[in-house]
């Protein structure tokens, strides 16, 4: 059966640093997968291969049976996949609704005939969305504040609503707790746990091994660069691979 | 044996270019420093004329009280420009803010309005049209050589230019002023937790450059003769594209691209009329900026 | 409320406007009649649309450039020549200006997009000498730097609309029209889009948005604009030459849209209004224009980095921001930027 993403011997090199090693991978629809790793670990540049953002050096990424070779993050975008920054990329000095609308208006574009003329249709379409990501995130009644003017907590929901307003087949999060307290990230993985049963194909990078562990089905664990794990939480609790990696120690 | 009139055009390319490169080591020394483009850079070459220019009327000196007293009004102007147009905006000092593009768009900005502002004060005191330094401070009076007739000022350029070109490489290699500048051109944050004073670091790079565009200023203004307000404007132009040619991080790569750059104009000169020989310096840029992307030379752009 | 929803004060402050432009100015222009007044109602109105087509690519759309009156300047030459050597009126050269000043910068515009900011800008800054050169050395087809007188005045289908007056009206016209194109492209889901390239490009590549076609179709369609600016000035004044379009020109049209706020329409409109009324009230400081342009550019950039009323939101939050410097005694500078 083919997987909704697949990762096929990827590759990146930077001058003399291989951040991602020859890693073979895969994500089906529906499911709701961690990656971790060590710091450096090459977990963010395997999101940055997935979604466009950074060029493969070797090896094959597909989606959606498409090869995500080459294509340009507005591309992939389109293909069905949309993701959050581990930084926080918000537009500051937008509204909340106009950042969230961004979202929509990538993957339903209104042109400038579109906007000059008012296909009033095309426009009512990217609200609609636009509401609906707001309230699957509780945003609703910020939608006219500045980005910049909300706490971060809030900003990272923000981010995530825009994602989903895209409307994608497969959701990648890149650390979406980091920086929240035990309450927030316990309400962030619920909250990842509904959209997941809502039927959203997610992909996660976490360092928070609690959040990881009790949400994701199957985790992938990289460490420089390589694959080394790959299986349900259990497993890889005691994979001694992996108890390595982190702890440096020969179990 | 070639025709001296295209030896004299290469004479005279080679002396332009060696103007531009003066300028241009002022940018490339700025950009380095700052990451910024430095839009009023243009007016320092003017100002080194103009103080030439102001001194020459009021007390006729010596050559050389000239040139220096050019060289001291491009460093008072260097000075200045940085901290009216560059220092406001250096509110934050973490890399990221140093390198963000709103910085650099405001402070390209901020050096474009004064450069405005320095172009209009200059047209306000003196009058926009074209002025002359005294006949016997021209440096114009043919030299022959051999077949070829060149001129005073083509050596004069080369050696005031060969000179600074040498100072400065002493100044960057073996001064504490030198090493500073190169450390904060390469990594602004650790200079800064080694001890080095940035602030000073960089308000000696301006001055330094400035000195250098000044020179450029009062040199190109002795030999051909023509001061006016807006004369720093297409040299500054003609640096930056230099600079950017030259691979944006490279002092030599700079220079050599400058020397083309003037002879090129200079040999286009004697094929078009004067007024599209701007062009060249234009379309050099365009097609740098797009085919090179790393510069001729050097070590190449950085994604902002 | 979603931002097509959010129109600045609903349906009074556009009737405000439109009665002011239509009624209440013309008005006051027919009772002194001197022909001096309208010259400045029809160059401000003239500035305006291209300060508001300079914020159509700067200010939401986030691309710095540097060469906006060279296309003014496409638009105007296209006027003059259309007129000149094939007879055609201004009902003709209008659209045409406009449609041939957006080619141009198609056409410049394919090869430098991929630029990053800075250098897009410096290439925009070529390209506006280049064109300038061509302007002024191309003898046998623009007349070089003795200009083209434009033999046409201002009309529609051959109706003459070349009085004081009428020229008034015509330009108040075309220029609210394409105000109200701007803006509608400006507060609009596409806007929007616009706008997030500008916030973070790549990031907006990452939501979809095809950031190279946006910018493109900013910058031709601001162009466009800016080529009816020219076409009016052409057929407004009746003569034409090089130096109209020089460098200075696209930095005040610069430093209006900066003044005013860069993202903000209304504010791009006062800057214009602003640097061009300005002067011409303190007349005997005539040519102390420039420097002007240059101060209040400098100032505003140094004290109001988001302009008068710049897109973070409306004068409330300047007014908050100075507030709060003002509680903050630091170094006693007064007004600083935190």
């Amino acid at each position: 059966m083919t997987h909704l993403l697949e990762i096929d011997r990827a590759t990146r090199r930077f001058g003399g640093v291989v951040a991602v090693n020859d890693v073979t991978a895969h994500v089906d629809e529906g499911e709701l997968v961690g990656l971790i790793g060590p710091n450096g670990a090459g977990k963010t540049t395997l999101f940055n291969l997935i979604s466009g953002f950074t060029p493969l050096s070797g090896g094959t990424v597909r989606f959606a049976g498409q090869t995500v070779n080459g294509k340009r993050p507005s591309q992939v975008a389109r293909l069905g996949v949309s993701r959050t920054f581990q930084n926080l990329r918000v537009f500051p000095n937008m509204s909340v609704f106009d950042n969230v609308s961004v979202g929509a208006v990538g993957t339903l574009p209104q042109g400038p005939f579109g906007a000059l003329f008012g296909g009033g249709q095309r426009a009512a379409q990217i609200s609609e969305r636009t509401w609906q990501a707001l309230e699957a995130v509780g945003l609703t009644h910020a939608a006219d504040e500045l980005a910049a003017n909300l706490p971060y907590g809030r900003r990272k929901y923000l981010e995530i609503a825009r994602a989903l307003a895209m409307q994608p087949r497969f959701l990648i999060l890149d650390e979406p707790a980091a920086g929240l307290n035990d309450t927030e990230t316990r309400e962030l993985a619920a909250f990842i746990k509904r959209l997941h049963a809502q039927g959203l194909t997610i992909m996660l990078v976490e360092h928070d091994m609690n959040l990881v562990m009790s949400i994701c089905q199957r985790v992938l664990v990289l460490a420089t660069g390589r694959k080394i794990a790959d299986g349900p939480p259990d497993v890889i609790r005691k994979d001694p691979a992996v108890l390595e990696a982190y702890l440096g120690v020969e179990a | 044996m070639i025709d001296p009139y295209y030896l004299q055009q290469l004479a005279i390319g080679l002396s332009l270019g060696m103007t531009y490169a003066l300028m241009a080591i002022g940018f490339t020394l700025i950009f380095g420093v700052l990451n910024v483009v430095n839009f009023a850079h243009g007016e320092v070459y003017t100002v080194g004329a103009f103080a030439g220019l102001v001194l020459i009327s009021a007390l006729a000196p010596p050559m050389m009280a000239v040139l220096f007293i050019a060289l001291a009004a491009g460093a008072a102007a260097g000075f200045t420009l940085e901290r009216l147009a560059f220092k406001p905006f250096r509110r934050f000092t973490d890399e990221a803010s140093l390198k963000s593009r709103a910085m650099r768009e405001s402070t390209l900005l901020s050096s474009l309005a004064v450069s405005i502002i320095v172009r209009e004060g200059l047209e306000i005191a003196f009058g926009s049209h074209m002025q002359s330094p005294p006949v016997q401070y021209l440096i114009n009076t043919p030299v022959r050589v051999g077949s070829v007739v060149l001129a005073t000022g083509d050596f004069i350029i080369f050696g005031v230019s060969a000179a600074m070109l040498i100072g400065l490489q002493y100044l960057l290699t073996r001064t504490r002023v030198g090493l500073s500048i190169r450390a904060v051109s390469n990594n602004p944050l650790g200079a800064k937790y080694v001890g080095i004073d940035t602030d000073r670091t960089i308000i000696m790079t301006f001055v330094v450059g400035s000195m250098m565009g000044a020179a450029a200023g009062i040199l190109t203004a002795l030999y051909y003769g023509a001061i006016f307000p807006a004369m720093g404007f297409v040299p500054g132009i003609k640096a930056f594209v230099a600079m950017v040619m030259g691979g944006l991080s490279s002092i030599p790569g700079a220079v050599i691209c400058a020397l083309i750059l003037g002879v090129s104009e200079s040999m286009a000169t004697a094929f078009l009329s004067s007024g599209w020989a701007d062009m060249v310096a234009y379309g050099f840029l365009i097609l740098t900026l797009i085919f090179f992307p790393s510069g001729l030379f050097g070590a190449g752009r950085e994604r902002v | 409320m979603s931002a097509s929803d959010r129109k600045t004060g609903g349906l009074l402050v556009p009737i405000a406007i439109a009665l002011l432009v239509f009624a209440v100015l013309p008005a006051g222009l027919a009772a002194f009649d001197r022909g001096y007044f309208y010259q400045v109602a029809n160059v401000a109105m003239i500035f305006v649309l291209l300060s508001a087509s300079m914020h159509l690519v700067t200010g939401v759309a986030g691309l710095l450039h540097l060469g906006h009156a060279a296309f003014y300047g496409v638009g105007a030459y296209t006027a003059a020549l259309l007129t000149t050597k094939l007879g055609l009126g201004f009902t003709w050269t209008l659209p045409l200006s406009g449609l041939v000043a957006a080619l141009v910068a198609f056409l410049v515009a394919l090869p430098t997009m991929r630029l990053v900011s800075i250098y897009f800008a410096v290439a925009t800054l070529a390209i506006g000498q280049m064109l300038y050169l061509v302007m002024l050395n191309w003898v046998d087809f623009t007349k070089g730097p003795n200009g083209i007188i434009v033999t046409k005045g201002l009309e529609l289908f051959g109706f003459s609309l070349s009085g004081r007056l009428a020229s008034y009206y015509t330009i108040a016209v075309v220029v609210m029209l394409c105000i109200v194109a701007i803006s509608r492209l400006s507060h609009s889901y596409y806007g929007n889009a616009l706008r997030s390239i500008r916030e973070d490009d790549q990031c907006a590549d990452a939501m979809g948005v095809r950031t190279i076609r946006l910018k493109m179709e900013a910058f031709t369609l601001s162009a466009f604009f800016a080529g009816i600016a020219g076409a009016l000035w052409a057929h407004m004044t009746g003569y034409i030459s090089p130096g109209d379009f020089k460098f200075s020109e696209s930095i005040l049209i610069l430093a209006m849209v900066v003044v005013g706020g860069l993202g903000s329409l209304p504010g791009a409109v006062i800057g214009a209004l602003l640097l061009i009324l300005l002067p011409e009230g303190l007349r005997g400081m005539g040519d102390f224009r420039n420097i002007m342009v240059g101060l209040v550019m400098f100032l505003s950039i140094l004290f109001l980095p988001k302009g008068l009323l710049g897109e973070v939101s409306a004068l409330r939050l300047v007014r908050q921001q100075l507030g709060a410097a003002w509680r903050r005694t630091d170094n006693g500078i007064g007004i600083g930027w935190r």
